[in-house]
């Protein structure tokens, strides 16, 4: 977990950005008492938002479509691994 | 790596770049393994042809196509997979799948996968640790199914370590129709505190009175089916070894093994003056040598 000033850093981006990306939820960091905590998983989104920016020329609104696809497509692969593994759960010794 | 002539100009580099991060960019391909490493060589050329100065070096040799590497990047794929031991992932969502749920989504899912027709389920192997006396004379155990539920399994008379017994239908259920596996049992025959086994025989050690051994007589001998009278031999020795015909182990012809049981002679635990004086007394006994074989 990175606070704010660490996250801008580790990232490379601005303050200015990374608040529009916090309004669009592209990002959500956790709220906490000492203001906002970002996890190793937020950086790695960030740059991926970055290189969807930068090197693939996506749009504001193209980057909100293929996050939502991309967070869709976890979300399945996330059930199907579930649904692998209790299809291949070894039996008890 | 781009696939750019050596005179392409910054637009033709970065217009070829795009067309390949699309394509290769390892978040858009979350399982693909190959994307990342063909994503680096093409972020790396693209990072030493886009900056003019270090393209003229490369143009002119002075270094190599992977001079100019990007700082090591975590990709996004590595967090959100949800791998092995990773957290959940807090922006996936099931948008994707949500009205799959409401079927039945393994079958949907393998119908999809195996369209070739009904598809048999695979066995499942349980280990089951058994009695020695239930091995030997039939009985039954229980076995935990993996879905929380218990069966008794029948143990057949004369089981053996290592034997496998199988129960029909009890493995995974077929996909598209087909047979669920079988439940294949490996019985594992726990020692027993004083029997062994070979085969279909027992063996006993039988500790004896001394009295016993030098005078004889009928005895009380534990069997895999309960105490029998047997009858011990005058000057019976330790390692006399006694057959009870019939005591052993369930063959599978129905008939039985045999116990054998080996006589060992136990001296009274307290020392008994009595018998010292006997002893004492008792020429014969000092002349005896029973390790003459030994010698020389």
């Amino acid at each position: 977990m990175v606070d704010r000033q660490q996250f801008l850093v580790r990232t490379r981006i601005e303050t200015h950005v990374l608040e529009t990306w916090i309004e669009e939820e592209w990002l959500i960091p956790r709220r906490e008492a000492g203001g906002e905590e970002f996890s190793d998983a937020d950086v790695a989104r960030a740059q991926l938002i970055r290189d969807l920016k930068a090197d693939i020329g996506a749009n504001d609104e193209a980057v909100g479509v293929i996050l939502h696809l991309i967070d869709q497509l976890h979300g399945l692969r996330g059930a199907l691994r579930d649904v692998l593994r209790q299809r291949g759960a070894a039996p008890p010794d | 790596m781009l696939g750019v002539p050596r005179s392409a100009t910054a637009d033709q580099i970065q217009k070829a770049y795009r067309k390949l991060a699309k394509k290769l960019h390892p978040d858009l391909n979350p399982g693909n393994a190959a994307a990342e490493e063909q994503f680096k060589e093409v972020a790396s050329a693209n990072d030493l042809l886009s900056d003019p100065e270090k393209r003229r070096r490369f143009d002119a040799g002075e270094i190599d196509a992977s001079g100019a590497e990007r700082p090591p990047q975590q990709f996004y794929r590595r967090y959100a997979g949800g791998g092995a031991g990773a957290g959940a992932n807090p922006y996936a969502n099931d948008s994707a799948y949500a009205d799959l749920m409401d079927e039945d989504i393994l079958s949907s899912l393998f119908r999809g996968a195996r369209q070739r027709g009904p598809a048999p389920g695979r066995d499942i192997r349980y280990h089951l640790p058994v009695d020695f006396l239930t091995a030997v004379n039939g009985g039954t155990a229980r076995v935990g199914l993996p879905d929380g539920s218990t069966i008794d399994v029948a143990i057949p008379a004369g089981a053996r370590d290592g034997q496998i017994l199988s129960l029909k239908g009890k493995g995974e259920p077929g996909a598209g129709g087909g047979e669920p596996g079988d439940g294949l049992v490996e019985l594992e025959v726990q020692p027993h505190r004083f029997f062994t086994r070979e085969g279909d025989d027992i063996h006993l050690t039988l500790p004896v009175s001394l009295a016993e051994a030098v005078l004889g007589g009928e005895i009380k001998v534990p069997t895999p089916t309960g105490a029998v009278s047997m009858r011990v031999p005058k000057a019976a020795n330790s390692g006399t070894r006694l057959r009870l015909k019939g005591k052993g182990a369930v063959r599978p012809d129905g008939r039985r093994g045999d116990e054998y049981v080996t006589l060992k002679v136990m001296l009274p635990s307290m020392s008994d003056p009595e018998l010292e004086a006997f002893v004492k007394n008792w020429s014969a006994g000092k002349a005896q040598n029973p390790r003459s074989g030994m010698e020389g």
